[in-house]
């Protein structure tokens, strides 16, 4: 899509392509072997987007099935066994296909134009991930197809529910191998962003002039490489689990069923961090704009990201504490926890004291951030409720605990998503939103999703346990479940009115220029949307907020531009490989789903590793000649116009890349 | 000048508000029969009383912190006739204050942690006081049912656990197949039952009473019926109830006939040996009905005494228990009762279930007619 | 591939046209320390998992019964040394001496298969003789799947780095190595075969990374052994 409004700007073209591989590079940046091929981390991001609003939209339909189920005590909309397979593909999609991913595609997108890069540092492998990431959604959601159908064991999939004995199923399957596969995604980016972000950055974009988002950005990526080796070992062990006769988490041959929750919530809990840090740093990018100030305390705000990323290691067991840990595991877990607050409280402080005294302009994204900082409070008030353990006694694993992180997870990550799409929709595609619907979506998304979750903390407390598909009237919870799943509809009718903009406004929305909110950042200062290049110049950057000071600061804080060599800018090769990768990866995991077991047409077990070990060996193929192709590259010279106002590169004859 | 609210988000806010007030008001059942908010133990009410604590510290802080946003968001806001092009002061930070702030909210979250150390060990050490004739009760979770043992007396019984009111029961929870969750609202928050280790939990009632629980972990396809009843009964009757329990109901000859006097059977004769007769083959290979000995079913040797069936989710009348007996599948899909017992592998059956016997309607009446007398 | 300019406020200095980093470190070698980051936590999982169900069941087998330590101790000596190839190896290629990194490398790559060929045994023997598979008991389980993973390692790591010596051929050797007569098989002859005489002095670095990754694998199982191995012989010992 994002492609047709790029080539309408191309420059001159590609000069002198270089031919050498296996096969021929892709040329063609157009079209689908264009998006296919693409190493540009623009088409990537949107890529990400993409997927995880089809997948948003997946997850909420399946919420919504949910929430008509328990419309009603004693329904029977659908039958238990399809109600816990929803769930628990609605909380897997949600986090991994959904959330995260949007975040990606904020940090693919958005985090190298902040920085003044040309592109990530290893654009191939970026590609890798969005298609790992697209992969690995259809991979989960293929589970529905087969006997026995999605699985039905809830996100966090607690032995020895998942052990063929109690899930005999392939979904189970289909969910290990699917969340595999995610997790490359998200390592490869990881990695990706790290080198982008500490290697990158303009000349004199030192690490404390960062944009908030390129903050959050590297520090989620730290929590990621840190916290999903993790789950990628339980994921292992269960697979070894279930196929090949091991006890790590069987009781009968001596595994500890415990050891499971141990190693998902060291990778589940800063997971929380991976979902809410990202909306942190969009929310601290969209603050400072609408009120035409600086963010406050900005040292402050960068160091208390990294404390909540560093205590998300050192908090898991708090999922764990009616599991009978002992008093003291217990208090220590508690008291950490506790702590968190103070981080995420100065967070919250600094918000407010941003807004102080500025000017504040109510435009979509600033109400989906200010709606973002009262949910969040909301949220963080109930965490701090169940960090006690004798009140996580009556609330853990009841609607009080769903009620919780859905105020931080839509009120907090989804509305912080969406003032960001908000606030870069214009960048990304040169075209504006209507700030009159966009409000109207705000206000039943707001209003929706308090009538969904608001009484769920009633539920919570009068009782009301989660991942239950039904409930007796006599319990007295039928008022507040029917309002609920009312609210959850509207919130529903909110989301969808914004896919029918966002669509609109591509292709019919007003032009956007290139700087229509007044930002204070760099991404800010090239066109909407973005060169193949980014900046037709190299940026030399003097102030935190560049921008900003480039329209009202003092001259000894404006930024510099240095014109392109003569060789013009260099840009990398696109290529096949990435995506020949990871369908190897896609075959292996799905021949691992399909081991010894009964798949359809045949209905008896056939395939031992064939499968598996045919997948490895298209992916080693796919990397040899991902290295034999090399980067590649070739030149663009954009319109000297582009650059009038900087000064000539100094030295000629280096293209800088 | 005419007040008009001129920032929507405000309005919005006070209809979101209202709402939640209108609904927090309608659906807000104190009393209701799982509730945490109506506590009847020590247990329940001390975690009551820390919620209590962190719901007054957390509506501080919003009232503070809360009210200071909606001021800042209302004072500073764009207003029409404006100058769009107006700047206001670059400030950058106040060390000071942040520091002070983050030092305020240490502050209060020592205020809920104290407390919150305290009910660490009472969930988990019987005080010394109470330990004097404290009972004692071993619980194993299966999908989807509990199994009560009390090993002072050497029976069991099942989804109905009955302790004497004013003394403290001691719980020790296990699991032999999935995680399961024990949780009684009013009398203490949960504590899970896992396979490979033994956990503990103890429950007071301060009255007698009738409480509901349920399993709060999600156990399998019929998790949400998994549900028990606790029965909290006087001094005299808990004694009573005890002595009722050890007797045998059935005769020991391996005919299954009630032990219960004839006149009392409440059925015609020929239904009730019928039904002891199917009781026999299809049903005595899991349900024991000695109160001695616990097979991989529920025991049954005193279930005509119960007011609950399918655990805890039917009152125990005759047509659900039919119902519960005729169509098990539809009542909690995905029972051991309805389609056997399966091997690690999860397909092979090794104890067949109710679907490889086909019991006629009569036969399940005369079933049903005989659990009644098993009193 | 990336240059961009130092971290300074000097424009002239962010022109420099060699590979400049913000930082001055190349961008593969920090994805690379990333990945290793990434890697401890991974091996970190697997060896807590082995000590822990150590712990929690101290009898259920004595491993010291079937361990053949002096083998395994041999073998963890080798990858050891490997290690000091190689160093060779990469300052070889640094300094230009295509034909001694390529020396050095083949040390390494055998070294590395001495190493994966005592694991091989050391598994035949465990399975064979002790009747310890994945399935026969928790350690099973544990072991075989942390020092299988750890295997797994070193051969992705020999494959890497038989690549590179691939790469390193001069370039009328990539003939001969297609037909390579009955020494290797033919599809593993036909995915070297384009990689002959590709190397180039810039590549040194992509040695040099590979060669961490190298070194951090053995490290790793100093790791292992101990964790693993030796620890089984502290009752023996006394302590």
């Amino acid at each position: 899509m994002a492609s047709t409004v790029e080539t309408e700007h191309h420059a001159p073209a590609p000069a002198e392509p270089v031919r050498d591989g296996i096969w021929r590079r892709p040329l063609k940046n157009t079209g689908l072997v264009g998006f296919l091929t693409t190493v540009d981390h623009k088409k990537i991001g949107i890529g990400y987007a993409l997927g995880a609003l089809f997948f948003l939209l997946l997850g909420g339909v399946e919420a919504l099935i949910i929430r008509a189920q328990l419309m009603y005590p004693e329904q029977e909309l659908i039958s238990a066994r399809t109600y816990n397979q929803l769930f628990t593909m609605h909380g897997t999609t949600m986090i991994f296909l959904a959330v995260m991913p949007l975040s990606a595609a904020f940090f693919n997108y958005i985090m190298p134009l902040q920085i003044g890069a040309r592109d990530v540092a290893f654009p191939r492998m970026n590609a890798l991930g969005l298609w790992c990431f697209l992969l690995g959604g259809v991979l989960l959601n293929l589970s529905w197809f087969f006997p026995g159908g999605a699985p039905a064991i809830g996100w966090f999939a607690y032995a020895p529910l998942t052990d063929r004995q109690y899930s005999p199923d392939m979904g189970t399957d289909f969910w290990i191998m699917g969340l595999q596969i995610l997790g490359i995604a998200s390592l490869v980016g990881a990695f990706n962003f790290i080198t982008t972000i500490v290697n990158m950055r303009a000349p004199g974009l030192s690490m404390m002039r960062l944009p908030l988002f390129t903050w959050m950005t590297l520090i989620t990526s730290f929590l990621i490489i840190l916290a999903f080796p993790a789950i990628t070992i339980a994921l292992v062990e269960l697979m070894f689990d279930r196929h090949f006769g091991t006890y790590f988490f069987n009781v009968e041959g001596g595994g500890k069923p415990i050891l499971w929750q141990h190693l998902f919530w060291i990778f589940g809990h800063p997971e929380v961090y991976i979902l809410i840090l990202p909306a942190m740093g969009i929310i601290s990018e969209i603050l400072p704009v609408f009120s035409r100030k600086p963010l406050f305390g900005y040292p402050l705000i960068v160091f208390s990201g990294a404390v909540i990323g560093f205590l998300g290691f050192a908090v898991w067991s708090h999922h764990m504490f009616t599991t009978g840990l002992g008093v003291v595991a217990t208090t220590a877990f508690a008291f950490l926890t506790m702590l968190i607050a103070i981080p995420t409280g100065v967070k919250i402080f600094n918000w407010i004291g941003t807004m102080w005294g500025g000017r504040i302009r109510f435009t979509t994204p600033m109400l989906f951030s200010v709606g973002f900082i009262w949910m969040f409070m909301m949220g963080g008030f109930t965490g701090i409720m169940h960090s006690s353990p004798p009140v996580d006694a009556q609330q853990q694993d009841t609607y009080f605990v769903v009620a919780h992180f859905h105020y931080v997870l839509i009120g907090g990550s989804i509305f912080a998503l969406f003032a960001g799409m908000y606030y870069w929709f214009p960048k990304v595609t040169g075209r504006l939103m209507d700030d009159f619907v966009g409000k109207i979506v705000f206000y039943l998304m707001f209003v929706g999703f308090n009538l969904a979750f608001f009484p769920m903390h009633i539920l919570g407390m009068t009782g009301m346990p989660r991942r239950t598909h039904t409930y007796k009237s006599e319990m007295g919870w039928d008022q507040s479940n029917f309002w609920s799943t009312i609210g959850a509809f509207i919130l529903g009718v909110g989301i969808l009115i914004f896919v029918i903009q966002i669509v609109y406004a591509y292709y019919k929305g007003r032009k956007s220029p290139k700087d229509p909110w007044d930002s204070r950042t760099l991404e800010w200062d090239t066109d909407s949307p973005p060169k193949e290049y980014n900046f037709a110049y190299t940026p030399v950057i003097h102030a935190r907020d560049q921008v900003w000071e480039d329209k009202y600061g003092v001259e000894a804080k404006r930024m510099e531009k240095i014109a392109p060599g003569k060789h013009g800018i260099h840009m990398p090769d696109q290529s096949w490989w990435p995506l020949i990768t990871s369908i190897g990866l896609f075959i292996a995991c799905l021949g691992m789903v399909f081991h010894k077991q009964p798949i359809p047409l045949t209905a008896e077990a056939v395939f031992g590793l064939e499968i598996v070990i045919f997948g490895l060996v298209a992916t080693f193929v796919g990397m040899v000649a991902w290295a034999l192709e090399g980067p590649g590259g070739f030149h663009l010279h954009p319109d000297p116009a582009e650059y009038a106002d900087a000064t000539p590169a100094p030295e000629d004859g280096h293209g800088h890349h | 000048m005419r007040l008009r609210i001129r920032t929507p988000f405000l309005a919005a806010a006070g209809l979101a508000a209202g709402l939640l007030l209108l609904t927090v008001g309608c659906s807000l059942n104190i009393e209701g029969q799982q509730s945490a908010l109506d506590p009847k133990g020590p247990v329940a009410k001390n975690q009551y009383d820390i919620f209590m604590l962190t719901l007054y510290v957390t509506t501080f802080i919003f009232i503070t912190v809360g009210g200071a946003l909606a001021w800042v968001l209302w004072k500073f806001r764009q207003r029409k006739g404006d100058d769009p092009n107006f700047i206001p002061p670059q400030s950058h930070g106040h060390p000071m204050l942040e520091m002070g702030l983050v030092i305020a909210s240490a502050g209060l979250l020592v205020i809920i942690a104290i407390p919150t150390f305290g009910g660490i060990i009472l969930k988990k050490v019987v005080p010394e006081e109470l330990l004097d004739g404290a009972i004692e009760v071993n619980v194993v979770g299966f999908q989807w049912w509990w199994a009560f043992e009390y090993p002072e007396q050497g029976f069991y019984t099942a989804n109905e656990l009955v302790f004497p009111a004013g003394r403290a029961v001691k719980i020790n929870l296990r699991a032999d197949d999935v995680i399961h969750s024990f949780w009684l609202p009013k009398l203490a928050g949960k504590v899970d039952l896992i396979p490979g280790q033994e956990n503990f939990i103890w429950i007071m009632a301060d009255e007698p009473g009738y409480f509901w629980g349920q399993c709060a972990e999600f156990c399998g396809d019929s998790h949400a019926y998994m549900l028990f009843r606790a029965i909290a009964l006087p001094e005299d009757e808990w004694e009573e109830w005890l002595e009722t329990q050890q007797r045998d109901t059935v005769a020991d000859d391996g005919s299954f006939e009630p032990l219960l006097a004839r006149e009392d059977w409440g059925y015609p004769e020929d239904k009730i040996l019928k039904g002891a007769e199917v009781f026999r083959q299809a049903c005595a290979g899991c349900h024991s009905v000695n109160p001695r000995i616990q097979t991989n079913g529920p025991n049954l040797a005193h279930f005509g005494s119960r007011t609950s069936v399918a655990a805890g989710w039917y009152e125990n009348e005759y047509d659900l228990l039919y119902r519960w007996i005729r169509e098990p599948e539809k009542v909690k899909p995905g029972n051991f009762m309805y389609r056997g017992f399966l091997d690690r592998d999860g397909r092979t059956v090794i104890m067949p279930g109710l679907k490889d016997y086909d019991l006629s309607d009569e036969e399940v009446h005369a079933v049903t007619a005989y659990l009644y007398t098993l009193r | 591939m990336s240059s961009h300019a130092a971290n300074t406020d000097d424009p002239h200095a962010a022109l420099e046209p060699l590979k400049k980093t913000s930082t001055g470190i190349e961008n593969k070698k920090l994805a690379m320390w990333a990945f290793l980051a990434s890697d401890c936590m991974f091996f970190g999982t697997l060896i807590s998992t082995h000590l822990i169900y150590r712990k929690v069941y101290p009898t259920v087998v004595e491993p010291t019964e079937f361990f053949d330590i002096e083998l395994t101790g041999f073998s963890s000596f080798i990858l050891l040394m490997s290690s000091l190839l190689m160093a060779l190896s990469v300052s070889a290629a640094h300094k230009g001496n295509i034909a001694g990194m390529r020396r050095f490398l083949l040390g390494t790559i055998f070294f590395g298969l001495i190493f994966l060929s005592g694991q091989v045994y050391e598994f035949n023997h465990f399975v064979k003789d002790a009747g310890l598979t994945l399935s026969s008991s928790v350690f099973g389980s544990t072991f075989y799947v942390l020092t299988g993973t750890h295997g797994v390692h070193v051969a992705l790591g020999v494959l890497w780095l038989s690549c590179w010596t691939a790469c390193s051929l001069p370039k009328d050797w990539a003939w001969y190595t297609l037909r390579g007569g009955r020494f290797l098989w033919l599809p593993i002859r036909v995915i070297f075969a384009p990689m002959v005489g590709r190397y180039k002095h810039e590549n040194a670095l992509d040695v040099e990374v590979a060669g961490l990754y190298w070194h951090f694998v053995d490290i790793v199982w100093i790791v292992i052994f101990t964790a693993v191995y030796l620890v089984e012989y502290l009752p023996i010992l006394g302590f």
